[in-house]
């Protein structure tokens, strides 16, 4: 019930943010939005701790409850963001992926793993934090990205409408790009070294073939492909916003085409 | 029903809706002639109260009182004598209001309804200045006496209203207020940013001065002639380089601004090209206000540089402006509102001295009447003296107490002037107060905020005009020209 109360926060949030883009977008951003999202990260909190204490495990083995952690730390990163004038405004990109994964989570139910016990133990809760935080880094990066190639549109087509008004600069999008790409880079990183780890321990639950792995290995090929795309000549912040589009939106295809060749296998994102 | 009468107050001047530029800015006044107008104005003309406002687009006196023309023909005598010799009358340049125009006028040029680009800011601090160098005149009494300090401090409140609750001032509309808003939209914050001027013109300067306010650093001026450069270099606390040398400073510079007069493009795009051969890597924001352009339109074509020229920069701007000129309606609203809270303001003062007149004359009706009967009445006791007494003035406050109350209303509902005209004919009394006089104990409106704000060193604030100044049917008035 709470976890529905989050995900009808995320939805209210981003709404207001779109009525707010629609109305002209003049003026400091909606505190309005700024404080619903504020209780969508207290309700969904409150309801990821409820599941904790109900089922005594974290609720990060899978699908629904993963789900719904990954829409957390997005919920989380995008609280952080909410002080940092303009910046704020990447909410808007940013809360559709939140609603999404929240959605999909409570479609598919947040229940505990039937294989509770072998997804326990810090290398594992270390490896799926850090792969959380990867993940939404990069969709970080990503939506920020998606609002720089809107303005770098808006500029070049000499418009001052309501994008132009309501999108942050090109510099702070770009600035804010780069931080969610690196962070989530590292963080991904750090995610494979300590999955790695896990699954040599427990080899009976998981295997370096396992398609999960290899998505695994193929959004940490995405996020140093993102960070190369930077460097060469010429169009740096416009490629670098193209590269993260781009490549968030292979990481999500990628990960639907694995879901759905393999359900119900417990599916970690 | 005899029409409202006009408030005794006056404006005379010149704006860019009346007069070209180059008789404006003789016209225009600098603090030092702006006082020392003020001063001769009250020298020569006996006007109470007058504040100057002196901008590039409008330089006003506004007057009170206006019993006799002195104050107006004065204050035409100052604009005459600054234009000097024109090729028409000054008095053809001049407009003028008279009573609520006046109101209306101010604070339709403290929102920015008035300004050359409808709803620029920029005015409200003008106002601001204009009135406060009145008040800090040492005279006495104060230039800006209590009529016109309530009139200026309503006329900076209704532009911070209309500014706050319609979109009058929304968006940039000044061709140097877009370069700064493109500039944030696209570094975020300006500053170290660097700056190219090529050419020396006065749009683009003001368009540098607007950035360097955002934090601009590091200004380059080039022109075709390097001597030219050098001043306005010097100005701009920048660097001067030649046109020749312009290759050398492309890779620097985040913004250029560019307004030579020379026949062909000044930056080709091989130029550029010669500049960034691997492609520029940040962007860069151009805006060629030349004409013919002094930038090739190609280098808009490259992906990280965001040319405008001077038809890119009049659209944006007349988008803008249709925004504005479409909050005009509500902002007339909120103007004509507090026109009318000023007229009630202003009438209050009016019937302050007829209620006391009033009073004054009944009482002394009643004295009369007590001392009559006491005269065949010598057995009746000092207790039942006082009694009848008591009763008198009962009686008198009863009679008094619904026509005081009803004028109170009526004034602070707009038909005070009316009200007044029947209690003077019905009563017989007349206005004329005296100094000092307070009104909200005639009028029984204790802690009334519009009273409570009336400066109590002023020696005239209750002072209405005469009744023949307050009637606007003066037939010497002069036609409004506006």
């Amino acid at each position: 019930m709470i976890h529905l109360l989050a995900f009808f926060l995320y939805l209210g949030a981003f709404l207001l943010w779109i009525r707010f883009l629609v109305s002209g977008a003049r003026g400091d951003g909606p505190n309005l939005a700024s404080g619903v999202v504020g209780l969508a990260v207290v309700a969904h909190a409150v309801a990821l701790g409820s599941f904790w204490a109900e089922h005594g495990e974290l609720p990060l083995a899978g699908p629904g409850a993963a789900l719904s952690t990954l829409a957390f730390v997005g919920g989380l990163a995008l609280l952080a963001l909410l002080p940092v004038r303009q910046v704020s405004r990447v909410g808007v990109a940013l809360l559709p992926f939140i609603t999404v994964c929240q959605g999909i989570a409570l479609l598919v139910g947040i229940q505990p793993s039937d294989q509770a016990l072998a997804f326990q133990g810090a290398g594992f809760i270390l490896h799926v934090t850090f792969a959380f935080l990867g993940y939404q880094g990069l969709a970080l990066a990503s939506s920020a990205g998606f609002l720089y190639l809107i303005q770098h549109h808006e500029l070049k087509a000499k418009r001052m409408g309501r994008f132009f008004h309501f999108i942050p600069p090109l510099a702070t999008l770009d600035l804010l790009g780069q931080i969610g790409v690196w962070v989530g880079f590292v963080a991904l990183s750090l995610a494979l070294g300590f999955g790695w780890a896990w699954t040599v321990q427990h080899p009976e639950v998981i295997a370096l073939s396992d398609p999960k792995v290899l998505w695994a290995i193929l959004s940490w090929v995405v996020f140093a492909a993102v960070l190369l795309l930077r460097r060469g000549r010429g169009r740096r912040e416009y490629r670098s916003a193209l590269a993260s589009v781009v490549g968030f939106s292979l990481v999500l295809g990628s990960y639907l085409v694995v879901r759905l060749t393999s359900p119900g296998s417990g599916f970690l994102p | 029903m005899e029409p409202r009468r006009s408030l005794p107050l006056a404006v005379v001047g010149v704006s860019h809706r009346t007069a070209p530029v180059e008789v404006r800015e003789r016209m225009a006044f600098d603090t030092r002639d702006a006082e020392e107008a003020l001063l001769r104005l009250r020298a020569t003309s006996g006007v109470e109260e007058a504040v100057l406002l002196s901008t590039c687009n409008r330089s006003e006196f506004y007057l009170f009182p206006t019993a006799d023309r002195r104050g107006l023909a004065a204050a035409e005598t100052i604009f005459r004598e600054r234009a000097g010799d024109l090729d028409r009358p000054t008095a053809d340049f001049l407009f003028r209001r008279h009573g609520e125009g006046v109101v209306r006028h101010l604070f339709q040029v403290s929102s920015g309804l008035d300004s050359m680009v409808t709803g620029e800011a920029e005015i409200q601090g003008q106002v601001r200045d204009a009135y406060e160098r009145a008040t800090s005149l040492p005279v006495q009494p104060p230039m800006a006496g209590p009529v016109l300090n309530r009139l200026f401090q309503m006329a900076l409140s209704v532009g911070g209203e209309v500014r706050a609750e319609t979109p009058i001032g929304e968006g940039a509309a000044s061709v140097a207020s877009v370069a700064v808003e493109l500039a944030r939209k696209i570094f975020g914050s300006l500053r170290g940013k660097r700056v190219l001027i090529m050419g020396a013109g006065a749009t683009a300067e003001l368009m540098v001065e607007a950035l360097a306010r955002d934090g601009v650093r590091g200004i380059f001026v080039a022109n075709r002639t390097l001597e030219h450069a050098v001043p306005l270099a010097e100005r701009l606390h920048g660097h001067a380089l030649s046109l020749d040398r312009l290759g050398d400073a492309l890779p620097a510079v985040d913004i250029i601004l560019s307004s030579t007069s020379a026949p062909h493009p000044v930056l080709t795009h091989a130029l550029f090209r010669e500049a960034f051969p691997r492609g520029r890597r940040r962007p860069l924001l151009a805006i060629d206000i030349a004409i013919p352009r002094d930038i090739d339109p190609r280098i808009g074509d490259e992906s990280e540089v965001f040319l405008y020229n001077v038809d890119d920069l009049r659209k944006i701007v007349d988008d803008h402006v249709r925004v504005r000129a479409g909050a005009v309606p509500a902002a007339e609203r909120i103007i004509q509102r507090h026109s009318e809270e000023f007229r009630s303001w202003y009438a209050s003062l009016e019937v302050v001295p007829v209620i006391r007149n009033m009073r004054e004359r009944a009482e002394s009706h009643r004295q009369t009447e007590v001392d009559r009967l006491f005269r065949g009445l010598d057995h009746i006791s000092p207790e039942d003296r006082a009694r009848v007494e008591a009763f008198s003035r009962r009686l008198l406050n009863k009679f008094l107490h619904d026509p005081t109350v009803r004028l109170r209303k009526g004034m602070l509902e707009g038909g005070g002037a009316e009200l007044v005209d029947a209690v003077r004919f019905l009563y017989g009394v007349e206005g004329g107060a005296e100094r000092g006089e307070n009104p909200e104990a005639l009028l029984g409106v204790e802690g009334t905020p519009e009273i409570d704000e009336i400066p109590r060193h002023s020696h005239d604030m209750t002072t209405p005009p005469h009744s023949d100044t307050m009637s606007g049917r003066d037939p010497s008035r002069p036609k409004e020209t506006e």
